[in-house]
């Protein structure tokens, strides 16, 4: 109980209070560019909730397993090579690199696989794809689910089940934000915007007023926390 | 590339180095005209001293990624060269990232994920892409610089009016008398999108005015 | 054609060895530093946190997978210096407790980490309201009241700050009763 407790206040949080886009500033390029039509904005958020999935999958593993101070997986080639050393390994520093090979391998595995078994799917989301590499918010999530498992106590490190939500329920939060989106610049077409502030002007400033609206579900997971612990 | 190059001389397609310098601080200013790298722009403007540590860091970055790019720019394959983009700035975002932790602790703490995400700030690889991987390294460097001063500047802009709105300071020195009343929301998240706006539409508003009197 | 791709691919694999050893000589020049901020940023505090520990004699530990400090002075062990961290109004926030070696009593609260409202939640860093901690009892849970504590385990919240407030001393509530158990039974052990 209190395992999913702390799950559901991860998922909260990463939806809705600390939303990716409009508290952590991740993912505003296709937010800004990609937010003209509400299909596309959907389509866009899911395509992203489905690498940010398996990125943080893949980036959890390495962390986890090769890369933090004191990983199993490097330690035991390390004894092997130098029997009877007790130097920890720590590769933390390669963190960054691995993490942004993670994530372009896998939107391309993503791309190949969906155009090959699911060409309709492919064709409604699968132009976002090769732009989702430099998306922010996935490697902001891979960095996230680093501060939590790398050179933390063995106690407090996250296990794959927190990951995971964190990373679903960010990009969740992502396309609620840019589908919130869509929907009111298509009612801003409609209106008379100065000309000076048409497009990433009056965007920015839409998301601002979003941004406060999102405001207003900050400390609801205090009184969330307090129900689920008793 | 352009009819203006083509015609000006055979040998070096674009602008010069001195032209790409000043391209970047206005006319093609990363931040306001080309819409690139806007995580940081809104997440380390709170305060200038965080916008500027950015800076510095994208400034480093970007002008050792230019060089690189531009020394092998003869040896790129076109189906590699973004795997080598990746590469080159991946290594100097950690060396920045561990540099900070090491010298400035504090900040590092604060600027938190955002330097790391310097990686993927559209930024670095579209000036690799667009200029460093097709010119020699004198003017990739001065389009490496102009480039960091046009984002500074824009950090710069924004975080000002944050920060002296925001908590009555400017670098952490008080300019507002202390009973000004604190404007706490510029220096959450929804004023970063707010202040960005109308700076934005300020700066269209202003080349858009100026634009007639040129041609 | 494998060759081929071998041979396309050799400005990569250079560039990776350059880079590796560019990172390789980066860690091995700053990580000790990196290492020593972290470690100072709490180890400077146990002297504020644990009055009459000094910093030189003071150890770090691991008991049952947390990191903890032994605040003591050159005659012995005064009290423990704590990490606790948790979801606060606006993001986590992270605190550092100092207690009495008995975990009977409180003796001093500093926040590490925190990114709460700006003129509100953010004054859970200053004094006046983090000296409240000192000297609440560590056996008892920690309540906010909004107005006048009274007793010794009542904290004052910040005015219009009672979130920010509470999540401290909710922090403080769950570290205390996640690891006194473990810290008496380090203290006895010995």
């Amino acid at each position: 109980m209190e395992y999913l407790g702390s799950l559901i206040l991860i998922a909260l949080g990463a939806a809705l209070i600390n939303n990716f886009v409009l508290y952590y500033f991740v993912g505003i390029c296709p937010f800004l560019g990609v937010s003209r039509r509400v299909d596309m904005a959907f389509g866009m958020g899911c395509a992203v909730t489905f690498v940010i999935s398996i990125a943080a999958f893949l980036s959890w593993v390495f962390t986890t397993f090769i890369l933090r101070p004191g990983a199993p997986l490097s330690n035991w080639i390390w004894s092997l090579v130098n029997p009877g050393s007790d130097t920890v390994v720590d590769l933390s520093i390669l963190n960054y690199l691995v993490y942004i090979f993670v994530i372009a391998s896998s939107v391309q595995f993503v791309e190949m696989y969906v155009r090959k078994f699911h060409p309709p799917l492919y064709k409604s989301f699968g132009i976002f794809l090769p732009l989702i590499t430099t998306n922010c918010a996935i490697l902001f999530a891979c960095l996230e689910i680093m501060k939590h498992v790398s050179g933390v106590p063995p106690a407090q490190m996250w296990d794959l089940g927190r990951a995971l939500t964190l990373a679903i329920f960010g990009g969740i939060g992502f396309t609620l934000a840019i589908v919130l989106m869509a929907g009111m610049r298509e009612e801003l077409d409609l209106c008379d915007v100065p000309k000076a502030l048409r497009g990433a002007g009056i965007t920015l400033i839409v998301a601002g007023i979003l941004a406060m609206a999102f405001m207003g579900f900050t400390g609801m997971d205090q009184s969330l926390s307090g129900l689920l612990t008793g | 590339m352009t009819e203006a190059a083509t015609a000006a001389g055979p040998v070096d397609s674009g602008p010069t180095a001195g032209e790409r310098f000043i391209n970047g601080i206005l006319p093609e200013n990363p931040i306001y005209r080309q819409l690139l790298g806007m995580c940081p722009t809104l997440a380390v403007t709170g305060g200038m001293q965080p916008a500027m540590t950015m800076t510095g860091g994208v400034l480093f970055v970007l002008v050792c990624a230019n060089v690189i790019v531009s020394l092998i720019r003869g040896l790129l394959k076109p189906h590699l060269r973004i795997l080598v983009f990746t590469l080159t700035i991946a290594t100097f975002v950690t060396i920045v990232d561990r540099f900070l932790a090491a010298y400035m602790y504090q900040m590092s703490k604060q600027l938190g994920p955002y330097v790391p995400l310097i990686i993927v700030n559209c930024l670095i690889i579209s000036r690799c892409e667009v200029c460093a991987s097709k010119q020699s390294v004198r003017v990739a460097l001065a389009d490496a610089v102009g480039q960091s001063i046009g984002f500074g500047l824009a950090l710069a802009s924004i975080a000002s009016v944050r920060e002296i709105l925001g908590s009555g300071t400017w670098f952490g020195m008080r300019v507002l008398p202390a009973a000004w009343p604190e404007w706490v929301i510029m220096v959450l998240p929804p004023g970063a999108f707010i202040t960005l706006g109308l700076l934005m539409g300020l700066v269209n508003w202003y080349v858009d005015r100026r634009q007639p009197s040129r041609r | 054609m494998r060759n081929n791709y071998l041979a396309q691919a050799w400005l990569v694999i250079l560039l990776g060895l350059c880079f590796g050893g560019m990172l390789a000589a980066v860690e091995s020049t700053l990580s000790g530093r990196i290492a020593q901020n972290r470690l100072d940023e709490t180890v400077d505090q146990i002297p504020k946190l644990v009055p009459g520990a000094t910093r030189e004699a003071s150890t770090q530990d691991e008991i049952d997978g947390e990191r903890v400090f032994r605040a003591e002075n050159p005659a012995g062990q005064l009290g423990w210096v704590i990490s606790g961290g948790g979801q606060g109004f606006a993001d986590r926030i992270e605190l550092l407790v100092g207690v009495d070696a008995r975990v009977r009593e409180i003796t001093g609260v500093y926040v590490l980490e925190q990114k709460e409202t700006p003129g509100l939640g953010n004054r859970i860093t200053e004094e006046g309201f983090l000296s409240q901690f000192a000297g609440s009892p560590a056996e008892k849970e920690l309540v906010v009241v909004k107005t006048g504590a009274r007793a010794a385990n009542e904290i004052d919240a910040i005015t219009g700050a009672t979130i920010s407030s509470e999540a401290v001393c909710r922090i403080i509530n769950q570290t205390l009763k996640r690891m006194r158990g473990d810290l008496v039974a380090a203290l006895d052990k010995e």
